[in-house]
């Protein structure tokens, strides 16, 4: 019955709750729900807090150009956080048994090279599209096979697949750049209508198209239902597996869809992609706390994504130094996470 | 239920289990046959102490949290506080034994920084290292003014401070001295002590532990706190062989020691995390690190070699544990 | 061979005949038949591995028949998909409602066959909202706010909505199992005055349960399961629950509650005045070694909560416990144990036993101090503590190294148990220790309470079914609203006095006199 072993999936699972059996009463629930309020305003209150911090200590942060630059320069990462987000969704919130996908950045890496080398072959960008949106599909379909067919834990089978994804990437690229430019490139990386780059547009654009898919459909509903009681969703006739996988081609293909930012971005390939891993995962998770039943959104992770961004400009633009950004977030998840495990304990009393 | 077709299968399976020792046997074969210079003593020897060793020893850490249900993504935390503890101890000028507890005890307060998340709290084990690798990372830069590296001088290095990295004990190097104690320690530990049989149970579920009349938490907290302590060794010995404190490289060894615990699940009838197991897998991804280099093969498709061998033992096991709980 | 009830053959909804299943060597069904009437509720009963759950997922399409022949509806089949059942209108309501936590009660029923709005891909929000609201209130009397999630329902309110996505597919035969399993008392009454109202709609019902009284109370008829045979089908009226007993174990109901003759010893476990903020107050009593003390209560009386403080799960708010005079405060479940306390959790597998821990590791968990030697484990005096505990409890495994997992709940019950007798506790709480245990089982456990007491041990049993509590107590202590209203004495009371005063009808006439 089970898709992963049965050891692991106890074995890894967060710590007990503490559960008691007694019914919840009205008053507890309306408690809950009135924290849940507060920690999601409260969120939304240093986000905005800290919008207006920077507006006033650096004046030149609350401009159009600017925003327009944070936007753009969160377009790859966002990318890749929606991918997981999906991830997450269909795998549930427990990160190790459920819902990851490790090997997204890799995947990033990959395929920025593959689309790098076609042009650098000589072929055009249709081609190279297919080529860089390809080998997304294709990781993806490897860690779905590896995890509904083989049965791996998603946090194993991802990391593994993210092993070989990065050598393959080394062996394309010899570990150099390689550069690439095309006017599809250009037109990518350019500025847009209202000197907003044209990034910005297209992450908006695609957060708001899997936003409406994952939000407004019944495939999201179910997709949420496959993560969060995968038994629910057999019972009501939902094909489990095949949702799990579908999650893996959607993260896949998202990989690869960022690739293709990333070399218009950057004109051509990048050492280093795997660096962007434990960020995308730190937002996707931080993007829990905008939403009211405290589980992943597209509206969520797109919200922490623009939270980070702001918070790296912020400080560029304050000369604090950049550094401090990864242990503000660290923080933060800390503090969201605390929040959310006392809150829950609570819930549960 | 009870079905006697399926003896035969389940003979079978018990084969399976053995994915882990036999990759490691047909590795070790491939490589004797195509690179002469695999089987030799000093190649072998090598392979141990610069391979093995280090990973051994953060796969250990590592094996114990697993064992426990949870993860420590800050393994790598810990390695880089005690190396920043143990340099700047000696940089000031103090006394090697003590700039060496000084080391421990840098490292292992990451534990206890993760046991306060994780135990006291109640933060589940991945997203409480994994905030404490971020918070750690931006810690390291700020006492580094921005991430540069503390070397050592080269003449005020006493011979001492060389000693783990580059010292014998009866003609064995030092490091592997250190990692065949700490296996046969936590070998002890997690097979054979009270301790380690309440790590195993909560990692298999917790709640009993509790109404067992265990004292869950402590054990918990003491599990991260052991982890730490054990990636701080890793941490002295990287600084002595090297003499410089290099910020964040400790997260070097993350995923390999994660990869290493779980290949070595496999080895386990129950699939639970074992020290032997762990140890075979540090071993296999070691001679295939090694044997790959030798093989004169590309260094960049040895990653992808490597990465490809721990797909299908990992693949192998799992898809045999799940025929098993199914039967 | 078996007893039938006559009636016309084209009344039935539900025909199976002659079923064998084999799995392996193993028959677990070895000619089973089973006629439901159509709009009757039918009853199951029978023992763990009598063949119900076979059964009824030969019925549900996901085993097929070796022999046999399944008919629906008057249309015979060889076997079933999960497909054919659903389009012939056949329902399962499992005991784990299968509903997604975070999900609104529209987004939960609906899920699987979400109307969308008309010419879009997008979900028809409000008319799931609408819809459900309107289907809860007019079947159930149920208002729950539209933004209600489904983890702030009450166990009850859950199972309504379990029933309610049954109900949206105009179902012809619902098949309950084991619905009440997690429903207080006054719940499973609401339940049952549903399932009456279905029936009286029109649909069929099969009813499974382990609880005798539920099938008398609810039940047109029952099929008894021994086996794997039907050894009896009877009209509920003509029979009991300790006939449709003894034909389960066919053994005399008398066997049922073995209860040794003992003495009750000095005084050994005191509570005076105990109370615990918004659960229970002025908890005062004394349990004597060799005495088997029995505590009942509906959900929320207080009962469950004492015997949790007692083990140091919950800290009391006031009051004080002895053990032999000497009075004890335990603040954890470890300082509870240090004290010669052992619980017996009601939810067996996720706190009594640790399914993926072998039988022997489960049986020396709490007493892991006892088998060191040198600071280590000493594994072989482990095993032999094992050993000895499995021939003691007639645990049945295939050894002291397997898992937990693979023994039936009777058995792990037994390992539950075995875990604190290896500890050498002496004051045993037992909370609801027959849920889920198969009758061969629960006289075992019930034989081996009697001789925890026969060797100076004391045992409280909490439990809500009042016939295992009367056949196995000394004393029966009631729980009301947070008190404890009043003390029987087993032996010389009937069912029906301590259920008057557990459900509080005694209460207005209390206060009158």
């Amino acid at each position: 019955m089970s898709v992963d072993a049965a050891h692991l999936s106890t074995a890894l699972s967060a710590p007990v709750r503490h559960e008691t059996g007694a019914t919840k009463t009205a008053t507890g629930a309306f408690g809950r729900r009135l924290a849940v309020l507060a920690l999601r305003q409260g969120s939304m209150a240093v986000f905005i807090g800290v919008l207006v911090y920077f507006s006033i200590a650096a004046p030149y942060f609350f401009t159009v150009g600017n925003i327009g630059n944070v936007l753009g320069q969160s377009a790859i990462a966002g990318v890749l956080a929606i991918g997981l987000t999906i991830v997450i969704i269909a795998g549930g919130s427990n990160v190790v048994t459920g819902g990851i996908d490790l090997s997204l950045a890799a995947n990033m890496g990959l395929s920025a090279a593959v689309y790098a080398s076609l042009l650098q072959a000589g072929q055009g960008d249709a081609v190279a599209i297919i080529g860089a949106l390809g080998t997304g599909l294709v990781i993806g379909a490897i860690n779905a096979a590896a995890i509904t067919l083989a049965g791996i834990v998603p946090l194993l089978a991802t990391l593994a697949v993210m092993n070989v994804v990065a050598g393959l990437e080394l062996v394309l690229t010899q570990n150099t750049v390689v550069p690439a430019s095309s006017d599809f490139l250009s037109a990518v990386s350019a500025s847009g209508p209202f000197g907003i780059p044209v990034l910005a547009y297209v992450l908006l654009g695609f957060a708001a198209l899997v936003a409406a898919l994952v939000q407004y459909t019944p495939l999201g509903l179910r997709l949420y239902a496959v993560g969060e009681f995968p038994e629910a969703a057999r019972a009501a006739g939902l094909r489990v597996k095949l949702f799990i996988s579908g999650a893996f081609l959607a993260s896949g293909l998202c990989g690869g869809f960022a690739g293709i930012l990333s070399v218009s971005y950057l004109s051509g390939s990048t050492t280093g992609a795997g660096d962007m891993l434990l960020p995308v995962v730190v937002t996707a998770l931080l993007g829990t706390v905008f939403s009211r039943r405290l589980v992943p959104t597209i509206g969520g992770t797109l919200l922490a994504t623009l939270f980070v961004s702001s918070l790296i400009n912020g400080f560029q633009l304050l000369n604090i130094s950049s550094t401090l950004v990864s242990g503000v977030q660290g923080l933060l998840i800390l503090l969201v996470v605390s929040a959310t495990t006392l809150l829950q304990r609570k819930g549960n009393q | 239920m009870a079905s006697n077709a399926s003896s035969a299968s389940s003979s079978l399976r018990g084969l399976a289990r053995y994915a882990l020792v036999a990759a490691f046997v047909v590795v070790f074969a491939i490589f004797s046959a195509i690179a002469p210079a695999f089987l030799s003593g000093a190649n072998l020897l090598s392979v141990l102490v610069n391979n093995f060793a280090l990973l051994a020893i953060v796969a250990i850490a590592m094996t114990f949290a697993v064992a426990a249900g949870g993860i420590d993504l800050s393994v790598g935390t810990a390695i880089d506080f005690a190396s920043f503890a143990f340099v700047s101890l000696v940089l000031a000028g103090q006394p090697i034994p003590l700039a060496i507890l000084g080391g421990l005890a840098g490292g292992t307060l990451v534990g206890v920084f993760n046991a306060l998340l994780i135990s006291g709290i109640g933060i589940s084990p991945f997203l409480a290292t994994l905030g404490t690798l971020f918070v750690g990372r931006s810690a390291q830069q700020l006492l580094t003014n921005g991430g540069n590296p503390v070397y050592l001088p080269p003449s005020g290095v006493p011979e001492a401070f060389r000693f783990l990295g580059h010292g014998t004990l009866a003609g064995i190097p030092v490091p592997l001295v250190l990692a065949f104690a700490v296996i046969l320690g936590t070998y002890l530990i997690l097979s054979h002590t009270r301790f380690g049989r309440v790590v195993l149970a909560t990692g298999i579920q917790a709640s009993v532990v509790r109404y067992s009349g265990i004292a869950l938490s402590r054990y918990t907290a003491l599990t991260y706190v052991l982890v730490s302590a054990i990636a701080a060794i890793v941490g002295l010995i990287v600084t002595s062989t090297v003499t410089v404190y290099i910020p964040s490289s400790g997260n070097a060894f993350l995923l390999n020691a994660i990869g290493a615990t779980f290949i070595g699940t496999t080895l386990d009838p129950h699939g639970r995390p074992n020290i032997p197991g762990t140890v075979l897998g540090v071993l296999l991804l070691s001679i295939v690190a090694n044997g790959l280099l030798l093989s004169g093969l590309n260094f960049y498709w040895q990653q992808v070699a490597t990465g490809l061998l721990i797909f299908f033992v990992l693949a192998i096991g799992f898809a045999n544990r799940k025929a098993a709980s199914r039967a | 061979m078996a007893t039938s009830v006559v009636w016309n053959e084209a009344d039935d909804i539900i025909r199976l005949s002659d079923i064998v299943k084999r799995f392996g060597g193993a028959q677990a069904l070895s000619g089973a038949s089973l006629a439901v009437r159509r709009g009757t509720v039918h009853g199951l009963v029978g023992q763990n591995g009598a063949g119900k759950s076979t059964l009824i997922k030969l019925l549900a399409g996901l085993h097929a028949a070796d022999e046999g022949v399944i008919e629906i509806d008057g249309t015979a089949y060889a076997s079933l998909s999960p497909q054919q059942v659903e389009h012939l209108g056949i329902h399962f309501i499992h005991q784990d409602r299968l509903l997604v936590p975070t999900f609104t009660v529209g987004e939960a029923l609906f899920l699987g066959r979400e109307p969308r709005i008309p010419g879009t891909p997008f979900l028809d929000r409000k008319r799931m909202r609408q819809t459900s609201a309107e289907i809860l209130d007019r079947y159930f009397g149920l208002r729950l706010p539209h933004s209600a999630l489904i983890g702030e329902l009450t166990a009850a309110e859950k199972q309504i909505v379990q029933i309610t996505r049954a109900l949206l597919d105009n179902p012809k035969i619902l098949v309950f199992d084991e619905p009440t399993a997690a429903l207080v008392r006054r719940e499973a009454e609401l339940l049952f005055t549903l399932i009456r109202r279905l029936r009286d709609e029109g649909i069929t019902i099969l009813y499974i349960s382990h609880y005798l009284s539920e099938i008398v109370d609810l039940c047109d008829t029952v099929t008894v399961l021994r086996n794997g045979r039907d050894v009896a089908t009877l009209p509920v009226k003509k029979t009991s629950a300790k006939e449709i007993g003894a034909l389960m174990v066919n053994r005399d109901i008398a066997e049922l509650y073995p209860k040794p003759k003992v003495l009750p010893g000095r005084p050994f476990l005191e509570l005076d005045g105990l109370g615990l903020a918004n659960r229970y107050a002025d908890v005062s009593l004394t349990l004597h070694r060799g005495e088997v003390l029995g505590l009942t209560g509906l959900v929320g009386s207080g009962a469950k909560e004492l015997l949790r403080t007692l083990f140091g799960l919950e800290t009391a708010t006031a009051g004080t416990v002895a053990i032999e005079g000497e009075t004890v405060f335990s603040a954890s479940p470890a300082a509870a144990t240090a004290k010669r306390l052992a619980l017996v959790p009601e939810d067996r597998r996720r706190d009594g036993v640790a399914l993926d821990l072998t039988v022997s590791e489960n049986t020396t968990l709490a007493s892991l101090d006892r088998f060191g030697r040198a600071g280590l484990l000493d594994k072989g005096a482990e095993k032999r503590q094992a050993r000895e505990l499995i021939e003691r409890l007639q645990i049945k495994t295939d050894s002291a190294d397997a898992l937990v997992r693979t023994l039936s709940g009777g058995n792990q019950q037994k390992v539950a148990i075995a875990k604190w007798l290896s500890r050498q506790s002496e004051i045993y709480l037992l909370d609801e220790p027959s849920v889920g245990v198969d009758i061969a089982a629960k006289v075992e456990i019930y034989t081996l309470i009697g001789e925890l007491a026969a060797r100076g041990a004391a045992v409280i049993v909490l439990s809500s079914d009042i016939d295992e509590l009367l056949g196995i107590t000394d004393r029966v202590l009631v729980f009301f609203r947070g008190r404890i209203t009043r003390e029987f004495i087993s032996a010389e009371t009937s069912p029906d006095q301590v259920l008057a005063e557990l459900t509080g009808a005694n209460e207005t006439l209390r206060h009158v006199g």
